[in-house]
């Protein structure tokens, strides 16, 4: 679906009437207040009549705060109802798009959609409502001070004008907003972030000490930029304290020559000195726009992610099959680039095959063809004879495992990271005892249940979890470059553990090892996105090019 | 919370707050001339008397005036209030960080000590100005008809008062609200940075599972705090709308007892202009600001390690290291990494630590350096546990380089003479000599040169880490695969540089040539050990045997020197 800011308004469609007529009321209040006020007054000095003035300011106010608090409620629910649906949304799109659906967006970009965008785009629908309402108080006081007599606004915008006049002197002042303090802190995060990489060398050699007095060189200069922020919002301060009282004095000066003369009476001025102070809302109407034009930024992020395609699945089963895998004219064209070019393969079930080539030959590419982690732009991959998109998610993704150079765990668990299904299955135990990864986690403080974040890892252990994760898959098991920061004793454990698998799985394993092609079965060696050859290592190995990819 | 608002108190103690108040009378006068002006004008319009009425309210910009230059002043002294205290926070972070290695105290000094900051600062001021207007409200109302006062303040504190209650009930929803957008944030970016994993593993329910509970605790806790906003919507009736009504009723009574028809003007003016808005903003930034504060500077605070506990001094001789029941687990509930291990290496020996990685390798060489404690068992350093030695004392007896070699912006020279800092050149220049790093420093523009250590290779810096060692006055050298990056050749003469230069070596072998260049071998398969040289082991340990055997002549990776 496309996300506008309509869509947003529709799904708290429930609540915005509500929202809108409170708020009407609410203005309502605000601008009738001032005039019942002002009448009470007079009842009140002409002795008669107060009972029923003071009646109605009651239950003027008493309006205003129940509606405040079906307000507080009602937008509440729409706003929090509304931020969880389209987060929920985000968070569906970004997920079922696939690798290749978010590529051009960062991480981090993607996160504060999600988190701060959000909030803003729920907003559409409450903010929208309330701009009418919003508008009626300060422009409701300005024709209410019309009505009580002309001159009371000509006073109005001749104060405004004496407003502008004072912010102009000012606004002459004031320097350009420093960015050296934002700069300052960012050069001492940078040394704060080198001295953690090192961290085990200085608390070895015991110099915290120094290293706290190297980072800390830079603080008196953050301290002195700091200052110059607060002198820069000591002239905003000041101004401010200026401007307040200036429309109203306009407008009490013009309407107490007005009472001299008896045009109006007592409580009528003090109305429009009310109005005059509503008057000045003007200029945070800007606010209301402000808020409207955020909501509209926010939904537009949103919509750029909800047009992120979800990948999709077929419904078929695989049939029974031993693995074998089949590339039939496969290319992946990105823009002008060719990164695979016309491949045909066809690879026989529960083979061992290595995949070698120099960097850039599109190995990587190959690999996440194999495990449908993107498409071929023409031309198919098949599994025992069925395209892969035509299969059936879960179906698909049982078959195939995939592990990689540097995984990235997701989970709040170790044990979740291996597998999301529960923690501690036999599943989860026999996999991470056939990558050696069991011995590392049952040494963690809290076993397989170590929450992630708490559980600093090597690439190497990484790497272990990652083919652990990828371990269960039944037919086909990735392995793209997913070895390579173990070490020796380690990466020998692992590839003895592949090579007598009794799985019978067919084995792609992205290299850049000989050993690890010598042992494979055959070699599938790319160059340029081209398949240069196909054949068992020791055929290969006779051609002095082949014997250059390892360099 | 009471030791945020304490510290907060604490940063208050000082001369620039005593400053800030005094600066703060200016602004009283235009908050407390208001109704005043407003009142006499009035009564001196109605009497007829326009230029006096003018006169009154040419007095109130007057003073508004004066109350600008106070509010100038104002703000500067709030900086010397405020920096100190970011001052103080980025310090406890930096100190903090340097002893416990967390990564996150990065993101704490961006972020949080900046919400700390401004929170800060938006507290004093808004506390300040509800200070102003409530004594110039109460000067203005006494100087008028202090009857007013006797109705309006009253209902006005309770409403206050009530409102400070109220915001214990906030503080705990609003922890909630700011934990699950946090946990929001820390989700959202493991399954976003993930995808590909997600996509995998078919793990996509999983994932928006994963995200879409901090999503919904998160909405929930919005809810929740609705309801704290609407009993302050009812504290603001008590406080902002009661003491409007009060007057109104009174009204005929105040009006029978002589007050002016501009008096109770004034009285309401004060009311709807002074009172009102200092309530609400009060409120507002206390429900908001004050726990955002209370919650942030919290967090920072917590995350201060514990000040280390005084170590009793003792005198060590030698730097021979003895192991005796060594059992070592990262938790109760962990399985040992070491179990049982005895070990002596005496002084000038030449020891290599062999094994699959994550056996505990890099534990046994925390704890040979005194960086970990042993759960049971006992380890000596010269004789003495290294937890009994002083910081320095430990320095100068052992050296630790870890896989990931330090280097900071600094000079070629700063950096490797980093262990001594009075070293000679003929010193530092035979040290890069002796572990090969002569062509990376003549590379690197000479000793004086700076470093920009995001340009230099993994090798390159372990390269300068080793020279630096190599320079230190230690005798023992614990070399934590602190070569893996660097090429078999590279490798091996920094290897025989150390064996050469007198003291012990131990060595964490990343690769097996290690081995074989080293005295002694100590392989650790799970938490068994065997020791030995490269002859007894051949024939004592099979995982040794396997170890090697693949990487016997003809293998592709690495040619023993052997």
């Amino acid at each position: 679906m496309t996300m506008t800011f309509g869509a947003v308004m529709r799904h708290g469609r429930g609540w915005l009437p509500l929202i809108g007529i409170t708020a009407l009321i609410q203005s309502g209040v605000t601008l009738a207040l001032p005039a019942v006020l002002g009448r009470s007054v007079d009842a009140i000095v002409a002795g008669s009549g107060y009972g029923r003035w003071l009646w109605i300011a009651c239950t003027l106010v008493a309006t205003g705060i129940v509606c405040s608090l079906v307000d507080v409620f009602a937008g509440t629910a729409c706003v929090a109802g509304t931020t969880a649906w389209l987060r929920h949304g985000l968070v569906r799109h970004v997920v079922r798009g696939g690798p290749e659906g978010t590529r051009n967006h960062e991480t981090g970009d993607l996160v504060s959609r999600v988190s701060g965008n959000a909030v803003d785009a729920a907003q559409a629908g409450p903010a929208a409502v309330t701009a009418l309402a919003a508008v009626v108080p300060p422009v409701g006081s300005l024709v209410l001070l019309a009505i009580i007599d002309p001159w009371l606004a000509a006073a109005f915008f001749g104060g405004v004008v004496l407003v502008i006049g004072v912010l102009w002197v000012f606004a002459r002042r004031t320097a350009e907003i420093s960015l050296a303090y934002q700069e300052t802190q960012g050069r001492i995060a940078s040394l704060l972030t080198e001295s953690l990489t090192g961290i085990r060398t200085i608390l070895a050699a015991g110099t915290s000490r120094r290293e706290e007095s190297r980072i800390l060189t830079l603080l008196p200069e953050l301290h002195k930029h700091g200052l110059l922020t607060w002198r820069i919002l000591a002239r905003s301060g000041a101004q401010a304290a200026i401007v307040g009282p200036l429309v109203l004095v306009a407008v009490l000066a013009v309407g107490g020559l007005q009472l001299v003369d008896g045009r109006i009476t007592a409580g009528e001025l003090f109305a429009a000195s009310q109005y005059a102070v509503l008057g000045a809302g003007l200029g945070s109407l800007t606010g209301v726009i402000g808020e409207i034009a955020r909501a509209r930024a926010g939904v537009q992020r949103a919509a750029e992610v909800y047009s992120v395609e979800s990948i999709a699945h077929g419904t078929l089963p695989l049939p029974a099959g031993p693995g074998r895998l089949t590339f039939d004219e496969a290319t992946v064209v990105v823009g002008e680039t060719v990164l695979l070019d016309n491949l045909t393969l066809d690879i026989p079930g529960g083979a061992t095959v290595a995949v070698v080539g120099p960097s850039g030959a599109g190995k990587s590419v190959f690999a996440a063809l194999a495990a449908r982690l993107r498409d071929p732009t023409t031309g198919q991959v098949l599994l025992d004879g069925i395209p892969l998109p035509a299969v059936h998610r879960r179906a698909l993704r049982t078959a195939i495992g995939c592990a990689f150079e540097r995984p990235l765990l997701v989970g709040s668990t170790i044990g979740d990271a291996i597998s999301h299904h529960a923690v501690n299955t036999v599943r989860t135990l026999a996999a991470a005892r056939a990558t050696h990864a069991h011995d590392f986690i049952s040494r963690l403080p809290h076993g397989y249940r170590t929450p992630l974040p708490r559980a600093p890892m090597s690439g190497g252990e990484r790497q272990r979890l990652g083919l652990a994760r990828a371990w269960p898959a039944n037919r086909l098991l990735v392995l793209d470059d997913a070895t390579s920061s173990l070490d020796t004793a380690t990466e020998m454990q692992i590839s003895k553990t592949l090579t007598e698998d009794r799985h019978h799985r067919t084995r792609l394993i992205v290299t850049h090892r000989p050993a690890t092609a010598a042992h494979a079965d055959l070699v599938i060696w790319l160059e340029h996105g081209r398949l240069r050859a196909f054949g068992p290592h020791d055929d290969l190995w006779q051609d002095p090019a082949y014997r250059e990819v390892f360099g | 919370m009471k030791r945020e608002l304490s510290y907060g108190a604490t940063a208050l103690k000082k001369r620039a707050a005593v400053r800030l108040a005094v600066w703060s009378v200016p602004e009283i006068l235009p908050t407390a001339l208001y109704g005043v002006a407003v009142a006499h004008a009035t009564d001196s319009f109605l009497a007829g008397q326009a230029w006096q009425g003018i006169a009154w309210l040419g007095g109130l910009v007057a003073t508004a005036f004066l109350g600008a230059a106070g509010s100038h002043q104002v703000y500067g002294r709030l900086g010397e209030l405020v920096e100190p205290l970011r001052d103080d926070l980025v310090r406890r972070v930096v100190r903090g960080a340097l002893r416990t290695g967390d990564d996150a105290a990065v993101a704490r000094l961006n972020r949080q000590v900046e919400i700390v900051r401004d929170t800060f600062a938006g507290l004093v001021l808004v506390i300040r100005n509800f200070a102003v207007t409530l004594i110039g409200v109460l000067t203005g109302l006494l100087s008028l008809a202090p009857v007013i006062a006797g109705f309006v303040i009253p209902p006005f504190l309770l409403g206050f008062a009530a409102s400070l209650a109220v915001l214990g009930l906030a503080a705990e929803r609003m922890r909630t609200s700011l934990q699950a957008d946090e946990e929001l944030a820390a989700t959202a970016g493991m399954a976003f940075g993930g995808v590909r994993d997600v996509t995998a593993m078919g793990a996509e329910e999983f994932a928006e599972r994963l995200v879409g509970r901090p999503i919904d605790n998160q909405a929930e806790a919005e809810r929740s705090l609705a309801k704290v906003a609407a009993l302050r919507t009812l504290c603001f009736a008590i406080g902002g709308w009661a003491p409007l009504l009060i007057l109104l009723a009174v009204g005929p009574w105040l009006v029978g007892r002589g007050v002016s028809t501009g008096t109770l003007l004034g009285g309401l003016t004060y009311v709807l202009i002074g009172l009102q808005p200092a309530l609400s903003t009060v409120m507002g930034a206390l429900g908001d600001s004050g726990l955002r504060y209370v919650v942030t500077l919290g967090r920072i605070l917590d995350a201060q390690p514990p000040t280390d506990p005084a170590r009793p001094v003792v005198e060590s001789r030698g730097h021979q290291v003895k192991l005796r029941g060594l059992t070592f687990a990262y938790g109760p509930a962990a399985e040992p990494v070491l179990a049982d291990l005895d070990l002596t290496v005496t002084e000038g020996d030449h020891l290599a630590v062999v094994g699959p990685s994550g056996i505990g390798k890099s534990t046994l060489a925390g704890l040979i350096c005194g960086m970990l404690a042993p759960t049971s068992g006992r380890l000596l350093l010269g004789g003495v546990p290294p937890s009994e030695l002083s910081t320095e004392r430990l320095a100068q007896t052992r050296v630790l380089i870890p896989q990931e070699a330090y280097v900071f912006s600094g000079t070629v020279r700063e950096n490797l003479s980093y262990l001594l800092p009075d070293a000679t050149s003929s010193e530092v220049a035979q040290a890069v000599e002796a572990v090969g790093a002569g062509r990376l420093v003549d590379r690197l523009g000479g000793l004086g040169a700076r470093v920009k250590p995001n340009e230099l290779s993994a090798g390159e810096r372990q390269l300068i880490a080793l020279a630096r060692a190599y320079l230190s006055p230690a005798p023992l050298v614990v070399l934590d695969e602190a070569t893996c990056f660097l090429d078999p050749e590279a490798e091996r003469r920094a290897e025989e540089a150390f064996a050469a230069r007198g003291g012990t070596l131990i060595v964490i072998a990343h690769r097996i040539s290690s081995a074989l260049r080293a005295r002694r071998i100590l392989v650790l398969d799970g938490n068994k050990a065997a020791i030995g040289n490269h002859t007894t082991l051949l024939r004592t340990s099979p995982l040794y045997r396997e170890l090697l055997g693949h990487w016997q002549p003809g293998s592709d990776r690495i040619q023993p020197a052997s």
